[in-house]
């Protein structure tokens, strides 16, 4: 809960380091902040080109399928981007912290407040391509798009839980930062992104260990929202918002339980 | 507390040594390691400071001496709460800065005005506090149009004169010092020291590393003298400065040559390697010792010593402290031009004084025959003592001679 409160307090702190991120980023690039949009757009270009006219995935999901994946990789993106930089940014940030008397919780937190900036800004092209779809009479537009903001609030809890935890991880245990990109693989196949959990059809108790998997809630939630044009079950919806709390709480406990010597080990 | 006090009570800090990681810090130490093996891989630690006691009060000046490794930046990376002690406490009280690596944080990608900002923030300043204060910062910095371009393309000067320029401009009750001044051209480095001593008067505590003594002798009231995370000594910053040098030209001497190490004498107040020794120290005036000495008359400091073993390179000294310690004079054989000749058997010496034209009030003399490189034979703090009297009682140490002139009308 600290955590929570200090970030709050921080706040302007935290909101002039996501800018200079932001800014450093794409400072030095032609099209700057145009990357933001451009490279979902590309993304969602490749895709649908592959996966229409290359080959037809043979596992289930909802048609057409580069929109529904499109709709799952988003969020997939500002997740595992912002884990694989949180794995980081203590390091990157190592001068600051040993010399600078800077709470460390903030650096996890810029992390994601950046990334979810990034997100926002690939919004736009996913409601553009979800109209597309539409005018062409290929998907309903999903207007409950509208609702999406609620989506994120567990998506940005988990991430900013997760990545305090492997923020402060990292600096005492540096093979995790290899093992990271490793367990965000898993966690992509073992979570419906590419694919959906109705209709797949596999040895039971692989389907209820894919369906107890705490992060499948997230991906339905925000995709139902984005693609479906339904509102989630109330269960699922539910278990989402537990799943961002619970992750929360516990990446910042453990967070807590380094923060002391993370300055020394930096 | 009142701000801009620091209390160290029983500071110890340990550290784990580098590249002899304990079980805990691979993963591989945490998913592979039998219990059975836990005592046998302890990691190594290292002690940088142990039972440190140390009170500064708001206002004073230290600086902490001592040779690469005795704990100097860990002390001021524990004041400034940038560690936690290993044991004990630490509190500082009030807004601290700390001048540990000038520019620190700056991103080169973003303009100076905008890191600026960033770096104002991160000190403890509100967006508008930072923008309040940006023309006082421009103006130190003075790197003019610059401000608005990324900082990769500054040069290594004007990056540390920006980084100085906010860290002061933050306007701290404690400011933290670590070794900034080293880098810097001299133009710059006489600014820093101009800015620094307006704080001071304005009662910023400041707690400083350097290995530049003179500097150390002339800025800091109280001098800290740290070996091996503890300290060694700690008073008045040019008796702890003596000492130190003392130390240090002992450390330089070849093994060879067999001297006698410097060893402490009386704890605090007197150490040296005894090659020679003052016996005593009078404080004369007309021909006789004397405890009182009307301000302005004529007196003389005369040591006694002995000599344990001959030397050629020997320097007598003598410095006058005021109540609250502050030096008032200090004065050697060497400074005044005489060479010496041989030391040997039992002898006097005599500094004289035409006149004393000293305020009112107690004053100390520290005694010290010491070779030209600092290492001391004998160096005796407060080895004499001594009350000056006036009819008034004028503040300050010095009391020359003086009338006032102006027209004959001013005064009744």
């Amino acid at each position: 809960m600290t955590h929570a409160v200090l970030l709050w307090r921080q706040r302007a702190l935290v909101g002039v380091l996501v800018r200079r991120e932001l800014s450093a980023r794409y400072r030095a690039s032609v099209l700057g902040f145009f990357w933001s949009l451009l490279n979902p757009l590309l993304l969602l270009v490749v895709y649908a080109f592959v996966f229409t006219t290359i080959f037809q995935p043979r596992f289930p999901g909802g048609q057409p399928y580069p929109l529904f994946l499109f709709a799952g990789l988003l969020p997939w993106m500002f997740f595992s981007g912002a884990i694989l930089d949180a794995a980081v940014t203590m390091v990157d940030n190592g001068p600051l912290l040993a010399k600078v008397m800077c709470p460390p919780e903030i650096f996890p937190a810029v992390t994601v407040m950046s990334h979810l900036v990034n997100h926002l800004f690939a919004l736009p092209v996913l409601v553009a391509a979800m109209a597309v779809a539409a005018w062409f009479g290929a998907h309903p537009f999903p207007w409950t798009i509208v609702f999406l903001p609620l989506a994120l609030v567990p998506w940005v809890l988990t991430t900013a839980g997760v990545a305090a935890a492997v923020a402060a991880g990292a600096v005492h245990f540096r093979d995790l930062r290899d093992l990271v990109g490793h367990l965000l693989n898993l966690l992509f196949f073992s979570s419906p992104i590419i694919y959906s959990l109705d209709g797949l059809d596999l040895h039971p108790t692989l389907m209820t260990a894919l369906r107890l998997n705490p992060f499948a809630s997230l991906v339905e939630v925000y995709r139902d929202l984005a693609f479906g044009g339904r509102i989630p079950e109330t269960g699922t919806a539910l278990t989402a918002m537990l799943v961002g709390l619970g992750v929360f709480f516990l990446g910042t406990w453990v967070f807590s339980r380094m923060r002391d010597t993370i300055v020394e080990a930096v | 507390m009142k701000p801009g006090e620091v209390l160290f009570d029983g500071v110890g800090k340990t550290y784990r040594v580098k590249g002899r990681r304990g079980r805990h810090e691979t993963l591989k130490g945490v998913l592979f390691s039998r219990k059975g093996r836990r005592k046998a891989v302890a990691p190594a630690d290292f002690q940088a400071l142990d039972s440190i006691d140390v009170a500064v009060k708001p206002g004073e000046v230290v600086a902490l001496l001592g040779p690469n490794g005795s704990g100097k930046s860990t002390f001021l990376k524990l004041a400034g709460g940038i560690l936690r002690p290993t044991s004990g406490r630490v509190v500082s009280e009030g807004r601290i800065t700390a001048l540990i690596e000038l520019g620190a944080g700056f991103h080169p990608e973003i303009t100076g005005w905008e890191n600026v900002i960033i770096n104002g923030m991160l000190l403890g300043l509100s967006r508008r506090e930072v923008e309040e204060r940006m023309d006082d910062i421009l103006e130190f910095a003075g790197i003019g149009d610059f401000i608005d371009r990324p900082v990769k393309t500054y040069s290594s000067g004007m990056y540390v004169r920006l980084g100085f320029a906010v860290a002061v401009a933050v306007d701290p009750d404690i400011l933290l010092i670590d070794e900034v001044l080293a880098v810097g051209d001299e133009a710059f480095v006489a600014r820093c020291l101009d800015r620094l001593a307006r704080m001071r008067r304005r009662g910023v505590t400041m707690i400083l590393v350097t290995h530049d003594l003179d500097m150390a002798a002339a800025f800091a009231d109280r001098g800290i003298y740290l070996d091996q995370g503890c300290v060694v000594a700690d008073g008045p910053t040019d008796q702890i400065v003596a000492r130190y040098r003392g130390d240090v030209a002992g450390d330089r001497v070849a093994p060879e040559k067999m001297r006698n190490p410097v060893r402490v004498l009386e704890e605090g107040r007197r150490w040296g390697n005894g090659d020679v020794e003052i016996l005593d120290v009078e404080i004369r005036a007309d021909g006789r010792p004397v405890r009182l000495l009307p301000s302005g008359s004529a007196a003389e400091v005369r040591i006694n010593y002995q000599v344990h073993r001959s030397v050629k390179d020997f320097v007598f000294g003598v410095a006058w402290h005021g109540a609250d310690g502050t030096m008032v004079s200090g004065h050697n054989t060497d400074l005044d031009g005489l060479d010496g000749n041989q030391l040997e058997g039992r002898g006097q010496v005599s500094c004289v004084y035409d006149a004393v034209p000293l305020a009112a009030g107690p004053y100390t003399l520290d005694v010290a025959v010491h070779a030209k490189d600092g290492l001391a034979y004998d160096y005796w703090c407060r080895a004499g003592e001594l009350r000056v009297t006036a009819p008034v009682q004028w503040p300050g140490f010095w009391a020359p001679g003086h009338r006032w002139q102006g027209p004959p009308t001013l005064w009744k």
